[in-house]
């Protein structure tokens, strides 16, 4: 029986795999040494295994999450048949061979929450197939020796290559054909598919990535404070190899008890009761509370109700659990701009068809009316103008939208929100899109029902930046209609295409209008051209290798000698907020980069709405930039990847008040985020709304998804998510500069209570022949950490403020010393560890003072310095708090009140007649603060 | 539960889930830090003189009795071949050496601390467990068995290199040695006498039954229960001395308990003039570079003699005030608008 496995641990693997991973970071190999050290009889310097937790970071759970989406109910019917039902997710990759539904059609909801439609490819229709049809179907499919060749296993979600021999006959497959993993069966009761890639190997998979772990600049500087310690327990563990050597065989009662061993082999056992003696100034509590605080953080992010969305119910997210701190450092802003700062909710505005500019600019509508020009209309209804029927022809044709009847009227479902509008205002108009099949589009022509065969659908991808239908008419007759960015169109024209030169000048206008703009192209294909085009693509589909480029070359030969029929204007309107945040955000010191597929003259002018830049702001562009940067060719991305322009185009920009990118694709927006990141030392966020964002939410330190028309992509590989961009503002100023504060102020008093605690044993081994005697009861030393200090910094971690939220968003300046690494920085950080030498120096050397050449023993010794320690270290946290909540108040006192009473408890006669190996301690503390007459 | 179909993920507005807790938030002002300062600083020096004059009203005499120097009455006592050496040491009082007395011993770079050698002692055996006294703990190795595999009680390193010397105190008078009692009694803790250590319950009624089939420590000269034959309640695991010696010392330099001086003619402390003290030396230190000494002291609130600490307080109550002045003088030169605002 063939099994397959689809989650990333199994019982038996999860300890050696997690473990593997969870020792790649330095701090978990040292603790798993401190933990065998102390079950160690022979070094052992306290006799408690105290600290054993195992920490479970975040990495764990996500792939968990990961796992449990996979497991949903599938029967396998056979080897590879898979039965999926309705509302059920798809367990691996599986090609589609037939549905109960009628012409077989399969419906799934995608990652992008879209219901799209799949042809199966095999079976013709079959109403409700039953199970035992379905086995004895794929048994035929077998026993006819059907073979699928595919491609290797690969991430890529949206494109799938391969071929299915069956019956001497060869079917080409891909992505159409595929029911995905992680996809959702919609409108279906049953489908069947066969699996193609299973496990690790299916797309979702693969395309999650390895999991890195994150390295940030804190987590570097406590691996370096780790191998300082071992340096510290090396050089005492030379100290101890020194006297065993010089001094102790010179003292009978101590070189009697080690005599049967050298003395290099003492200072290495030694040196291992060291570390266990000064690890306390690395405790896993540090990296516990680290991650708690950071959890703490990320909820009162998604608890903060002005950054609650009414109108969609959502909150704001935080998604990933370790970049709380970061998010008060941030530098570099990179934001999309459609449905990012404006509302993605489109409106055809105007059009430009035949020269002409029809729609009225109104900007007081609201949206409801949203186009009206009694000229065009006029002009539609006395068929006076066959180019604007084409117009409308074309855009009612040529689109990927799926109509779906709603009390009588057609409802529009669309990948883009862009086609929505074109097609709808198609429908305005009089031109109806009604529904599609697999080969045909049904279309009411001002009243008039005409029906439209499909012949070709020349998709459209980022690179292309078109797409283009061919269609056979009503009447017979061949037409390709394109649609596209007005560059792409243009160079496609005739050479005598009428009505260029106006269509050039509507384009501008529409620009500096802030409108979006598609040009709509069109040809008459003669018969003969169809003929040999449909069969090149046919031998082209069948290539295996080659196949996009094979592909896009053809797709070039037929849209070319295009006629202009129009421009269409669509409007998309800022977010409310939007300058106000871009405008505080500026004074923050945050470089806002806005990277935008439009063309520069509807940037800039989206630039100037948004407050990006201000009206006499001079702006740097194309030759200018390029005399600036001193390089002679156009300003590409592929040119700033040269390490020297790079750099010189960064350093420019950070002179810049702000960067507005033009034309770029998904992936040079991640080409750019990079570009940031690699010649700045700033924290780099990017924000975006869309699946052409992901790549740049990916690349850069943090991403920011909004949840808006676009599915929710964006949000799925986001860190954060928003429902509005004016939410940002509060999400750095207020909740960014908070946790940065807090996380600075914890780290420092957190690395000064465990290191002037542990840091005494150094000064204690100068008095005690560097045997690794313990300054404290071991009790002492477990129970510090986790129980006598632990609170109060967590308040502090948790509470401090240093400014109300009001006052942050009023002053953003005082957001830039988290972008100067003001209050974190290796001279903060080694300011707080010599401050905590020093703090260790009083502790020990003054009882010491005290304590010499007089009658008290070492327990006292060891009370005494271990109050003081307590005390000290509480002071502290006292005068580093600035926020005094009643929980602060709270965790103090109580911290105080549990160190007298466990410590009076612990010293305690009955824990000692109990465990009278344990408890050795008992009786000093009374005897120590209590009883000086004997003294 | 409401079970509506419109289920709202708005936060709740609590004081918490908003950040607005009422808090308290404390400004170091001026007008705070260095009144503050100073107070800080007069109270400091204000303890600190207090401990400084107690500690200076406490006399303390220290007689070293190692016998490095060849004119030292000891000095015949530190080659090996001497056993059972006796040494006198003598001094005169001037005036009275107020009582109680307390007499000490000490000892230098003596490393009692030393991690290996504090844990070499087994605490079931001192508790008086007899199953121990058979088999004792590995922790007192290699003082566990000895060389023809007895056991050996008390085990281990420490109770093994027990402080050996006795003491006698002499007062002379009239060319007469008169004995200064030596009240051993009451030197321990409570808590190790009482509770910690126990001796075995008797053996057919002899305290040295109970030992039966154990050998004593090997550098000592007498079983553990013959300590004090005298007196059953400060014999075995309950002599005083072994007690105070059991307690490790906190550093290598240090002193311990032998007895006080507190009954019959000296209740009132030494009067003045001059002393014997007659030492049985037997303990070695010269080996390693130590010393040895007998330490005469009274005591006070604070305890025994300790300048140092009085001299802290001073010096860090000092450093508050002169913290304090400079910040005055800063706060005079620079005065800043808002803190006057503040206050």
């Amino acid at each position: 029986k063939q099994q397959v496995r689809s989650y990333k641990y199994s019982p038996l693997t999860f300890l050696p795999l997690n473990l593997y991973e969870q020792f790649q970071r330095a701090a978990n190999f040292f603790f798993l040494l401190i933990v065998v050290m102390q079950v160690c009889g022979s070094v052992s310097c306290s006799n408690l295994t105290a600290q054993t937790h195992f920490m479970c970071t975040t990495v764990c759970l996500c792939v968990c999450v990961c796992v449990c989406r996979g497991a949903v109910f599938v029967v396998c019917v056979s080897v590879c048949v898979v039965t999926v039902c309705m509302r059920v997710c798809v367990c691996a990759d599986l090609l589609l061979l037939c549905s109960t539904e009628p012409h077989s059609l399969c419906f799934i909801e995608t990652f992008r929450k879209q219901i799209i439609k799949l042809l199966p490819l095999l079976f013709p229709p079959t109403l409700s197939l039953s199970l035992p049809l379905l086995v004895s179907i794929s048994c035929s499919f077998f026993s006819s020796a059907g073979v699928v060749w595919c491609e290797e296993p690969n991430g890529q979600l949206y494109s799938f290559q391969g071929k299915l021999h069956w019956k001497g006959q060869c079917h080409l497959l891909d992505s159409e054909h595929m029911l995905l993993r992680g996809t959702i069966l919609r409108n279906t009761d049953t489908a069947y598919g066969l699996a193609i890639y299973t496990g690790s190997d299916t797309k979702i998979l693969r395309n999650c990535g390895r999991l890195k772990v994150k390295k940030t600049q804190v987590e570097r500087f406590l691996n370096k404070i780790v191998l300082s310690l071992l340096m510290v327990a090396l050089l005492l563990a030379v100290g101890s190899g020194l006297f065993e050597h010089l001094i102790s065989p010179r003292i009978e009662v101590l070189s009697g008890i080690s005599a049967n061993f050298p003395a290099a082999y003492r200072g290495f056992l030694t040196f291992w009761g060291y570390i266990i003696l000064l690890s306390p100034a690395m405790p896993m509590s540090l990296y516990i509370t680290f991650e708690l605080i950071h959890i703490v953080h990320c909820l009162l992010i998604g608890w903060d109700l002005e950054m609650y969305w009414g109108k969609r119910n959502s909150p704001a997210q935080a998604r990933a659990t370790s970049l709380n701190e970061e998010l008060g450092q941030v530098g570099h802003l990179l934001s999309d701009k459609t449905g990012t700062l404006t509302q993605n909710h489109l409106l055809f505005r105007q059009c430009c068809v035949a020269g002409h500019i029809y729609g009225i600019w109104n900007r007081f509508s609201c949206g409801g009316l949203l186009f009206s020009d009694q000229r065009l209309t006029n002009c539609l209804r006395e068929r006076r103008c066959p180019e604007s029927r084409e117009f409308f022809t074309a855009l009612a044709l040529c689109h990927t939208v799926m109509s779906e009847w709603k009390d009588g009227l057609p409802r529009y479902q669309a990948a883009s929100p862009d086609e929505e509008a074109l097609v709808s205002a198609a429908r305005e108009l009089g031109w109806v899109f009604l529904s599609r099949t697999r080969d045909s589009l049904t279309l009411s022509e001002l009243g008039f029902t005409h029906c439209y065969r499909l012949l070709a659908l020349l998709d459209f991808t980022s690179k292309r930046r078109r797409m283009s239908v061919l269609v056979r008419n009503p009447e017979g007759e061949l037409k390709l209609y394109c649609k596209g960015a007005d560059i792409v169109i243009l160079e496609r024209l005739r050479k005598d295409s009428p009505h260029q030169e106006s269509t050039e000048q509507a384009l501008e206008v529409f620009a500096q209008r802030c409108l979006r703009t598609l040009c709509v192209a069109g040809r008459s294909v003669s018969e003969a051209q169809w003929t040999e085009w449909s069969h090149a693509l046919s031998q082209a589909a069948m290539a295996t290798t080659y196949r996009e480029t094979l592909l896009e070359e053809l797709y070039e030969h037929m849209e070319k000698d295009l006629m202009m029929l129009g421009v269409t204007a669509i409007e998309d309107r800022l977010q409310e907020g939007v300058p106000e945040t871009i405008c505080s955000l500026r004074r923050a010191g945050v470089k806002v980069w806005v990277l935008t597929g439009d063309k520069t003259e509807t940037a800039v002018n989206v630039g100037y709405a948004c407050k990006l830049m201000d009206p006499d702001t001079c702006l740097l562009q194309g030759e200018e930039l390029r005399i600036r940067l001193h390089f002679s060719m156009c300003l590409q991305t592929e040119l700033i990847k040269t390490p020297e322009a790079g750099a010189r185009f960064v350093s420019l920009s950070n002179q810049c008040q702000s960067v507005l990118c033009c034309r770029v694709t998904p992936g040079q927006k991640a080409e750019v985020v990079q570009l940031v990141r690699k010649y700045s030392s700033s924290i780099t966020m990017a924000i975006g709304d869309g699946a052409n964002d992901v790549n740049m939410i990916k690349t850069a330190h943090i991403g920011v998804g909004l949840c808006g028309v676009e599915g929710s992509q964006a949000v799925q590989n986001a860190d954060f998510a928003l429902a509005q961009f004016s939410f940002l503002r509060r999400l750095l100023l207020v909740h960014g500069r908070w946790s940065y504060r807090r996380i600075c102020s914890f780290l420092h008093y957190f690395l000064y209570k465990t290191t002037s605690f542990a840091l005494v044993h150094i000064w204690y081994s100068l008095y005690n022949g560097f045997s690794a005697q313990p300054m404290y009861e071991s009790w002492f030393i477990a129970l510090y950490t986790i129980m006598y200090t632990s609170l109060p910094v967590k308040c502090l971690g948790f509470f401090e403020q240093d400014m109300s939220s009001e006052s942050s968003l009023r002053w953003p300046e005082v957001y830039l010393a988290g972008q100067r690494h003001e209050l974190l920085n290796p001279l903060s950080l080694g300011v707080a560890l010599l401050y905590s030498i020093y703090t260790s120096i009083i502790l020990f050397f003054l009882p010491m003072g005290v304590f010499q050449d007089s009658d008290l023993d070492y327990q006292t010794l060891a009370i005494t310095v271990q109050t003081s320690a307590v005390f000290s270290v509480t002071v502290e946290i006292i005068l580093q708090t600035k926020f005094w909540t009643k929980y602060n108040f709270a965790a103090v006192a109580f911290c105080l009140a549990l160190y007298f009473l466990s410590t009076v408890i612990l010293h305690s006669p009955r824990l000692f007649l109990a465990f009278p190996k344990d408890y050795i301690f008992f009786g000093t503390c009374v005897i120590s603060l209590i009883d000086t007459e004997k003294a | 539960m409401k079970a509506g179909p419109s289920r709202t993920n708005r936060p709740d507005n609590t004081a918490f889930t908003q950040q607005r807790l009422p808090a308290w938030q404390p400004i170091l002002s001026a007008g705070i830090v260095i009144p503050g300062f100073t107070l800080i600083g007069l109270a400091f020096i204000g303890v600190g003189v207090a401990l400084f004059v107690t500690s200076q009203k406490i006399t303390d005499l220290e007689i070293d009795y190692t016998g490095v120097a060849a004119t030292s009455p000891c000095f015949k006592c530190t080659s090996f071949a001497a056993e059972n050496c006796m040494c006198q040491m003598e001094f005169t009082l001037t005036t009275l050496f107020e009582g109680p007395v307390f007499f000490y011993y000490g000892l230098t770079s003596y490393y009692q601390n030393f991690r290996t050698y504090g844990v070499s002692k087994d605490g079931y055996q001192l508790s008086g467990d007899t199953y121990y006294f058979n088999n004792p703990q590995d922790s007192c190795a290699p003082y566990q068995y000895d060389s023809n595999n007895n056991p050996i009680v008390p085990c281990g390193s420490i109770a093994n290199s027990m402080f050996s010397d006795t003491f006698q105190l002499y007062q002379v008078v009239n060319g007469m040695k008169k004995q200064v009692p030596l009240d051993g009694k009451g030197i321990a803790w409570w808590t190790d006498y009482n509770i910690k250590y126990s001796n075995p319950a008797l053996v057919n009624g002899s305290f040295a039954n109970a030992f039966s089939g154990t050998v004593k420590p090997v550098n000592w000269s007498k079983p553990v229960y013959e300590l004090d034959p005298t007196d059953q309640a400060n014999n075995g695991f309950l002599n005083q001395n072994f007690l105070v010696w059991m307690r490790q010392a906190a550093l290598p330099k240090f002193q311990k308990l032998y007895g006080r001086i507190a009954e019959g003619d000296y209740a009132q402390g030494l009067p003045a003039g001059n002393y014997t003290l007659l030492i049985n030396y037997s303990y070695p230190v010269i080996s390693f570079g130590g010393t040895k000494k007998v330490v005469l002291s009274n005591v006070s609130w604070m305890g025994g003699k300790n300048q140092f600490l009085g001299i802290a307080y001073l010096v860090i109550g000092s450093l508050c005030i002169v913290m304090a002045m400079v910040m005055l003088i800063i706060y005079a030169k620079y005065k800043f608008t808002d803190d006057d605002e503040d206050m």
